[in-house]
């Protein structure tokens, strides 16, 4: 999208030099693609340097230095090592990473029908002003309010024996994997709820309308055409939060210190505990091999997307 | 194919009225164009019948069954949006089929049916084209596809046409109306365009702020306007403000500053006027029904305007001239070529008048 800005830039500003140069040189074509392609590179540079700076260098670096052992030379040994200590950690990262997403998915999609389909103004207006708030909450923050509400003597537990719903002797901490997952799911569905009802408010009405009137129910019109029609839109939130959730460390290491964790608390014990930056570059590899797989499966979804247009 | 009643029917957004007790009676296999400018509640009403816009007080029926509260999804309607609303995921057979779908229709019959529409509407070959393939005349097509292949009690057509160019428009009218004669489909059309409620329809209810201004088939409303509104709407937009007095079987005009005294007939063949006795009246005629006369060339059994050309212009067939008499301009149509600046005397034969009480004429139009 960002692609044309540069190059219609770099054409405009050529004419400078251009009108400057005119010192009666017949070969134009040559001083013409001279400046063109200066400008260009010139306009573009940049952004180009701040990306290979903050981004390309560090990432590559820390790819580079998987592969490399303390006294510099190759080795797959940090690979073969971060495998064999942490290969169920990565399982569990992917699992619950996954199971949090089809969450956010299910629950953002709700949220947007509802803000969308729904009827009573009173309720959509309510959940339009309380789904958001989550977004403004940190990471760290909402770990610890987890920590508190899912505590076996929590919150949570508290109110479901205060209602009578649950004995006290069946109380039971909630902080283990489904703590993350939860915490996941609540810090994210807002985020992907927006961008979802955004898409799903900027459809043309009547394509709703067509469908009820022939004769289609509230749930149905949700799954059969106002799903399809943001698909995109819901795809790109989901790998987006796939990816966040990926990079978290405070919300594991808060919730679900112990062993399985994710492969984020890995990292940083490698690196505070044993000052070991090789593996911990090889745990981070798998960490972009996971990014990188959604990526794909993005980047594939969206040419065909593309083509069907 | 099926009836729909609607009575004393009101609706209002937020407080202001949309609709004003309007009742309405379309018979089963009719073809009923609401027609009105914009904000006067056709397509409000067109929503009610559909169900998409609650009701305040009233009532509907569709085929004798009360539908004056029952979700758009329980009403046997099938709606044509002007925007298309195809749904984009979908291809064309897809979309025609969908309707039966949500019937649960076997897959077999189903097939059948969606060919059976794409041959009607003229879409053969394209059933597993995507519909955001198609041109706007086949999008069209599909949508009225979609809404015939459930074959619903009433078919509702929201200004099915206006996004379409002018020549694909045309073939639409035409092709909308014969399918839906030989289907013997109920519908209700709302348009903003009075050619196409004019050739579309069986019969055509002009609507103003909210009411009823007249109902009756094409000829009825074009020949006998109930009131200045609809003459204006019609095209009887040149006005002119008269001193005159209804006899039994003539319409006396007294003399004006720009004409003489003159007595007309009344009836089929004559005037039109809809008041008792003498007073002001606003008479109404159509460009293309009067004619223009040179100065001195007066006929006897008409009115005459004297005036001025300020205005030519050649929209093809027939010159159209803008004739000043004393302060208004009328638009005239005249089969002979004049010079701008020349004297000339409208002839408004008395077939071509109609004539309304100047106050109520005022009231209606505000």
């Amino acid at each position: 999208m960002s692609a044309p800005l540069p190059t219609e830039a770099a054409g405009r500003p050529a004419a400078l030099p251009r009108s400057r140069g005119g010192d009666g040189a017949p070969a134009l074509p040559a001083a013409r693609t001279g400046p063109d392609w200066l400008w260009g590179v010139l306009l573009v540079l940049p952004a180009l340097a701040m990306v290979a700076l903050f981004f390309l260098y560090p990432l590559g670096l820390s790819a580079v230095s998987a592969f490399q052992g303390r006294d510099g030379g190759w080795t797959l040994a940090n690979v073969v090592k971060a495998f064999e200590l942490y290969s169920l950690d990565m399982a569990f990262t992917l699992a619950i990473v996954l199971l949090s997403s089809a969450l956010v998915a299910v629950l953002s999609v709700a949220i947007g029908g509802y803000l969308t389909l729904g009827e009573n103004r009173v309720a959509v207006t309510l959940l339009r002003w309380l789904y958001r708030w989550p977004l403004f909450i940190p990471f760290i923050v909402a770990a610890q309010m987890m920590r508190s509400f899912l505590a076996k003597n929590g919150l949570m537990n508290n109110l479901l024996i205060g209602g009578g719903v649950i004995e006290p002797l069946q109380a039971a901490s909630l902080l283990d994997w489904r703590g993350v997952v939860v915490t996941f799911v609540w810090k994210q569905t807002p985020f992907v709820a927006l961008m979802v009802a955004g898409a799903m408010a900027s459809l043309d009405r009547s394509t709703i309308e067509a469908a009820r009137d022939l004769g289609a129910g509230r749930l149905r019109i949700l799954a059969e055409i106002v799903v399809p029609q943001v698909r995109p839109t819901l795809v790109v939130g989901l790998i987006l939060s796939f990816v966040t959730m990926l990079s978290v460390m405070s919300v594991p290491m808060m919730i679900n210190p112990n062993s399985p964790t994710m492969i984020t608390v890995d990292m940083a014990y490698r690196i505070n505990a044993h000052g070991d930056y090789g593996v911990a570059n090889a745990l981070g590899f798998v960490s972009y091999a996971m990014a990188g797989l959604v990526g794909w499966f993005y980047l594939r979804h969206g040419v065909r997307q593309g083509g069907a247009r | 194919m099926a009836e729909l009643h609607v009575e004393n029917l009101t609706v209002a957004y937020g407080g202001s009225r949309v609709l004003n007790g309007v009742s309405l009676h379309v018979r089963p296999g009719e073809f009923v164009a609401l027609l009105g400018s914009s904000g006067c509640g056709k397509t409000t009403l067109l929503r009610a019948v559909s169900g998409f816009v609650p009701v305040d007080g009233g009532r509907i029926a569709i085929a004798g069954r009360d539908v004056t509260n029952a979700p758009p999804e329980r009403r046997d309607t099938a709606m044509v949006f002007q925007s298309y609303a195809l749904w984009p995921h979908m291809t064309t057979a897809q979309n025609i089929g969908y309707g039966l779908k949500l019937r649960r229709w076997p897959r077999p019959r189903i097939a059948e049916r969606v060919a059976e529409m794409l041959r009607l509407l003229k879409l053969d070959g394209l059933a597993d084209r995507n519909v955001t393939q198609l041109s706007g005349g086949q999008r069209q097509r599909v949508a009225l596809g979609r809404a015939l292949a459930v074959n619903p009690d009433i078919l509702l057509l929201d200004e099915p046409l206006s996004n379409l160019d002018a020549r694909i428009r045309l073939e639409l009218r035409y092709e909308i109306r014969a399918l839906q004669q030989r289907l013997g489909i109920t519908a209700v059309h709302v348009t903003h365009d009075r050619e196409e409620a004019m050739v579309m329809a069986d019969r055509i209810v002009i609507l103003n702020a909210g009411s009823i201004a007249q109902i009756g088939t094409p000829e009825e409303i074009y020949r006998r306007p109930a009131s200045a509104f609809v003459a204006s709407f019609l095209g009887a937009d040149n006005v002119v403000p008269l001193q005159a007095t209804r006899t039994e079987r003539t319409l006396e005009i007294a003399a004006g500053p720009d004409h003489d005294a003159v007595s007309l007939p009344l009836g089929e063949e004559g005037a039109r006027v809809e008041m008792p006795g003498s007073g002001p009246v606003a008479a109404h005629f159509r460009t293309e029904s009067v004619r223009l006369a040179a100065a001195g060339q007066v006929p006897p059994d008409a009115l005459v305007l004297r005036g001025r050309i300020t205005q030519a212009a050649y929209p093809g067939g027939r010159w159209r001239y803008g004739v000043a008499v004393g302060g208004a301009v009328f638009l005239v149509d005249d089969d002979d070529r004049r010079t701008v600046g020349d004297a000339v005397a409208i002839v408004i034969p008395p077939s071509a008048l109609h004539c309304f009480p100047l106050r109520r004429e005022a009231a209606g139009t505000a």
